[in-house]
């Protein structure tokens, strides 16, 4: 990666335009051809830096209504395992190992759930945990986005 | 069939903007599968069996009824030297969330590279006794643990407030909406 795919990334990070060949505005902005700008996205896409390129939705408006973060303990032996179990659904968005907190919170293992209501996410764990016959966790549901709801002087 | 909760919020008034199979096959490609080319819009429309103008509007109207927040590249972090993750959980007392969420949210905006990066990709509220969750992200260990501190500090919270869960693995993040067949009504915000 270089100092102009550093600032391609930055100048579409806040996203492309509505115009019928949006990756020429962005070429012009930075003095490259548009061919150069769509192979430097093309390559930071197949080697991972680029994620995903495309629309980023807001869950609520299309019905994903309900958001979940579910914490589980998972012993230390099975991690992977559930691990790659938990990440095969496509409801499952999130799926990280962390470390737990000796003596005051046991969960090491955190998958993130959007769904169609809070029962479809209770469904879905309570079947999750049948399967893998892990019991120990918690739900915790979002109730609001903080970075997207709270701003300075609002 | 009328599917969200948005909608069934009784506390605020909506409009609805409704969705047709072609939208919904759209917000699919939308997500998945952007044309990286000079012409998307028509390489899109080609794909949907309609007009390249009749894409552009569909697209229009879906950013202006608050559907699709943006259209451009997801960085991996991780990738880019952000080696150093963890997520946060605080007790706050409820008065204080909005001021601690502020707090946060300064860390979100952090610039690198021109403006890459936030060190805060997400803050809820969630339903818990430790009712607010980030994630932080830092190019080292060192320099996480710094940014953690002084937003305890700022936020005056005691250690016993406080959960620190950093990454150990990594084993899936892909956010990718189903837009199924039971949503065929969005609310206009």
């Amino acid at each position: 990666m270089d100092r102009i795919d550093e600032l391609l990334l930055s100048e579409l990070a806040c996203g492309i335009s509505l115009v019928e060949q949006p990756f020429d505005d962005v070429a012009a902005k930075l003095g490259i051809s548009v061919e150069d700008v769509l192979l430097r996205l093309q390559n930071m896409l197949r080697t991972g830096v680029i994620r995903r390129f495309g629309a980023t939705l807001k869950p609520n408006s299309i019905g994903f209504t309900a958001n979940a973060v579910i914490a589980w303990n998972v012993p230390g032996e099975r991690v992977d395992e559930v691990g790659m179990f938990f990440s095969s659904f496509r409801e499952v968005s999130h799926c990280y190992e962390r470390s737990p907190v000796p003596e005051r919170w046991n969960f090491n293992m955190y998958i993130v759930m959007h769904a169609s209501s809070r029962k479809v996410i209770e469904q879905s764990v309570k079947f999750l945990a049948g399967t893998v016959g892990i019991y120990d966790y918690v739900i915790l549901y979002s109730k609001r986005d903080l970075k997207n709801s709270v701003k300075r002087g609002v | 069939m009328v599917v969200g909760l948005a909608l069934n919020d009784v506390d605020k008034k909506f409009n609805v903007c409704v969705l047709d199979d072609v939208d919904k096959c759209l917000l699919q490609l939308l997500q998945e599968n952007f044309p990286i080319v000079e012409c998307p819009w028509r390489e899109l429309s080609e794909k949907l069996g309609v007009s390249e103008q009749q894409v552009l509007s569909r697209v229009e109207n879906l950013f202006a009824s608050g559907v699709i927040r943006k259209i451009g590249s997801i960085v991996d972090l991780a990738k880019i030297g952000y080696t150093s993750t963890t997520l946060v959980a605080l007790r706050v007392s409820d008065d204080k969330i909005d001021d601690v969420a502020l707090i946060i949210n300064e860390y979100s905006c952090n610039v690198d590279g021109g403006g890459v990066v936030g060190n805060v990709s997400h803050n809820y509220e969630r339903e818990h006794e430790y009712n607010v969750w980030f994630t932080l992200t830092a190019k080292s260990e060192q320099e996480l643990s710094c940014m953690l501190n002084e937003i305890l500090q700022k936020t005056g919270l005691s250690q016993s407030d406080v959960l620190n869960l950093p990454t150990v693995k990594r084993f899936k993040i892909n956010v990718n909406f189903l837009v199924n067949d039971n949503v065929d009504v969005v609310a206009v915000v």
